[in-house]
């Protein structure tokens, strides 16, 4: 583990580990706590399946950031259906770890 | 699939930790914590069973030089407390050899070696010692240490001379070379008991021109007052400061050391809540604080000492420890403002000592009628105060009707669902019509498989079909999670919840279910030991369970196998990880799923899908 701290061979920086953080609490979450939450979703994607894509293909902040504008819009007043995250943009000088696989 | 068994792996890893650290950091506490207090209830019962019959005025007490306080006679020559004339709460004392080393006759010898004001109150019981002025005395009568309604009465302070003393004392600091009373000094007193209403008057004359009183009174529950008054008869100026001081040698035996409740020395100064830890004080020594109005002293988990000063003077607070032979002594005082005492002046002020059980209406009402800033906070209702403290009042005020806690429990829950009861069904019809289309969406979920783009979409075009309204969202499940905590909250740290019984075995809601299954639900008791604490599941906890896996069984399952294998198995972790926690919170959660269950249930009749 410790290699890939800060940068390793591969190229991964530190935000990357940050977005690997967060997907691994995002899968904590889908197998235990999404228990209870059994038949609450409005959306599809669920939130934490939103989630993890959003982060793998923004990073963790603006990841997190879309999650989060995710969970928002869920309540009994908001919207519902078919919502997927925003990809990626494309950017071609962009060889760092934020771009989707 | 090589991320699935990576995930499966993950899950694991993660349950064993989370077992591993809840048995490491509250179970294994809470196990030595319960130990420890056994054993001092033990050894509490030998020493008050040891309590001598005779002994005699410590040798050497006189209460010769003081003149007599006016009003009274003469100064009292008889002891004023003669061991056996107040037998100790609950214990026999009749027929029983004591035994001189027992500890028990340690406290007695301890009390004898002063003459004592009786303190006779309906809820407290004890003395106070003249030599010092201390109220070093005190035990709590509506309180007993277990469930055992004959077990001792809980002790809140003990003399100096036992192995952990605990007292509050007030008195004066004076300039130099002016003669003040202290921890020696022999006070008079006008009357030898103290009752509510029947204040006692201590006095001591320097012989130096100042005469120092103690007028202390109590009320019908814990509140003493104390006007410290001081008479200058000379004619020369002195300048004194008056403080009050609670003391307490060693770390009490029975602490929680629990990070949900704070036990230790604490206060409202400056209008903030302070809250120190035994350890942490002494790591930092001593802590200063210049306040204006506020209190502090020192917490038990139920039970509280609290010095409030005049609410009107600027005092300076302080928190100290130091040591005391081989353990470590720990002090909260205040300190006012040096004051000049002209010939011929009397000057007072009036501090008190709050000694008793955290009842909250209680404090509330101290708050109200005394000025206490936020006294309140001596229960520890944590960051959730805001949710706490109102779900105690509801709990309380059904208690009222109900008679029962846990039915007060039962009832609250109730008046949750009925809150979120349209929300609720909302989630529960969608949930319903999913169950139905499952086979549905297992066919999809097959065809397309890798894909879950088109999955999604073909999903949400099915739901339209189906007329699937959209579930109300997460909210109404958040909406539980602080509930929860803060029932905890509320059955751990109030003394209303101590000892309060539910119907059949329960016998404290406070407390874990006590019927295990490793003693056949206590038709075949053995001593279990504790590392089979974690298997020895109570009947509710079981009941518990058993209505999770149903209302489980009433849910659709996830498409996912590895979850929908996780989530099978989840009633069974959740049966372990709520066995330890309070019978109440167990009873809380087997109620919320049969209601759920029920909702549940007549909406899926209704559409059908059962």
């Amino acid at each position: 583990m410790a290699q890939f701290l800060i940068f390793d061979r591969e190229g991964r920086d530190f935000m990357d580990i940050a977005a690997r953080t967060v997907r691994a609490a995002i899968r904590a979450y889908r197998f235990f706590l999404s228990y209870f939450f059994v038949g609450s979703c409005r959306y599809a994607p669920s939130c934490s399946e939103y989630a993890m894509d959003a982060v793998e293909a923004h990073g963790a902040l603006r990841g997190g950031w879309l999650a989060l504008r995710r969970l928002c819009r869920c309540h009994p007043w908001g919207g519902s259906g078919y919502d997927p995250a925003p990809p990626a943009k494309p950017s071609p000088t962009d060889g760092s770890g934020a771009s989707p696989r | 699939m090589m991320a699935d068994n990576k995930n499966l792996m993950l899950a694991i890893i993660i349950s064993v930790v989370i077992l591993l650290v809840y048995q490491v950091f509250f179970e294994m506490p809470r196990r030595e914590a319960e130990i420890a207090r056994q054993q001092r209830i033990e050894q509490q019962r030998q020493q008050q069973q040891a309590t001598p019959q005779t002994g005699e005025q410590a040798p050497g007490m006189e209460l010769g030089d003081a003149p007599p306080v006016a009003g009274s006679p003469t100064a009292p020559a008889t002891p004023l407390r003669r061991p056996g004339d107040t037998p100790r709460l609950g214990v026999d004392v009749s027929g029983v050899v004591g035994g001189g080393a027992q500890p028990g006759a340690q406290r007695e010898v301890a009390l004898n070696r002063s003459e004592r004001v009786r303190i006779v109150s309906p809820r407290v019981e004890g003395s106070i010692a003249l030599i010092g002025a201390r109220i070093d005395d005190l035990f709590l009568k509506d309180y007993r240490e277990t469930i055992d309604p004959d077990s001792p009465a809980v002790e809140l302070f003990r003399p100096g001379g036992t192995a952990r003393p605990y007292y509050a004392e007030f008195g004066w600091l004076a300039e130099k070379g002016v003669k003040a009373p202290n921890r020696t000094t022999v006070w008079t007193a006008d009357r030898l008991r103290l009752e509510p209403d029947k204040p006692v008057l201590l006095r001591w004359d320097n012989g130096e021109g100042l005469i120092f009183e103690q007028r202390i009174s109590l009320d019908e529950n814990f509140m003493f007052s104390i006007e410290q008054r001081v008479r200058n008869i000379g004619a020369e100026s002195f300048t004194i400061a008056p403080y009050g001081l609670i003391s307490r040698t060693g770390i009490p035996p029975d602490i929680l050391n629990f990070y949900i409740l704070h036990e230790g020395l604490l206060g409202v100064v400056n209008d903030t809540l302070q809250e120190i830890d035994y350890d942490d004080l002494i790591e930092s020594g001593v802590q200063k604080f210049e306040t204006e109005g506020g209190w502090l002293g020192i917490t038990d988990k139920y039970w509280l000492a609290a010095l409030i000063p005049d609410q009107k003077a600027s005092v300076q607070a302080s928190f100290n420890s130091g040591k005391a032979g081989a353990l470590d002594k720990f002090q909260s005082d205040f300190l006012m403002a040096g004051v000049a005492v002209p010939g011929g002046a009397t000057v007072a002020v009036t501090n008190r000592l709050f000694a008793g059980a955290k009842q909250v209406p209680l404090l509330d009402r101290y708050e109200q009628e005394l000025g206490v800033p936020r006294f309140d906070l001596a229960v520890d209702f944590g960051w959730f105060y805001f949710l706490t403290k109102p779900l105690f009042y509801a709990l309380i005020w059904l208690q009222q009707y109900l008679g029962n806690f846990g039915l007060a429990i039962l009832a609250l829950t109730v008046g949750i669902k009925l809150v979120f009861f349209p929300l609720a069904n909302k989630s529960y019809r969608a949930m319903s019509k999913m169950k139905a289309m499952q086979p549905k969406m297992q066919q999809m979920k097959e065809r397309y498989g890798e894909d879950r783009q088109r999955m999604n979409q073909e999903l949400m075009a099915l739901y339209k079909k189906e007329g699937v309204n959209p579930a109300a969202g997460c909210l109404p499940m958040l909406v539980q999670i602080p509930v929860f905590f803060a029932l905890y909250k509320v059955l751990f740290v109030t003394l209303e919840m101590r000892h309060a019984p539910f119907y059949g075995w329960i016998r404290d809601l406070s407390a874990k279910d006590p019927l295990g299954i490793l003693t056949a639900f206590g038709f075949a008791p053995w001593d279990v030991p504790a590392i089979l604490d974690v298997v020895n599941i109570g009947i509710w906890p079981l009941i518990m369970g058993a209505t999770m896996y149903l209302q489980q069984k009433l849910n659709p399952q996830p498409t996912d196998p590895i979850q929908a294998k996780i989530f099978l198995f989840m009633p069974f972790v959740f049966t372990f990880i709520l066995a330890p926690f309070p019978a109440g919170l167990v009873i809380y959660w087997a109620w919320n799923n049969v209601l759920s269950m029920a909702q549940q249930w007549v909406i899926m009749k209704r559409m059908g899908t059962v």
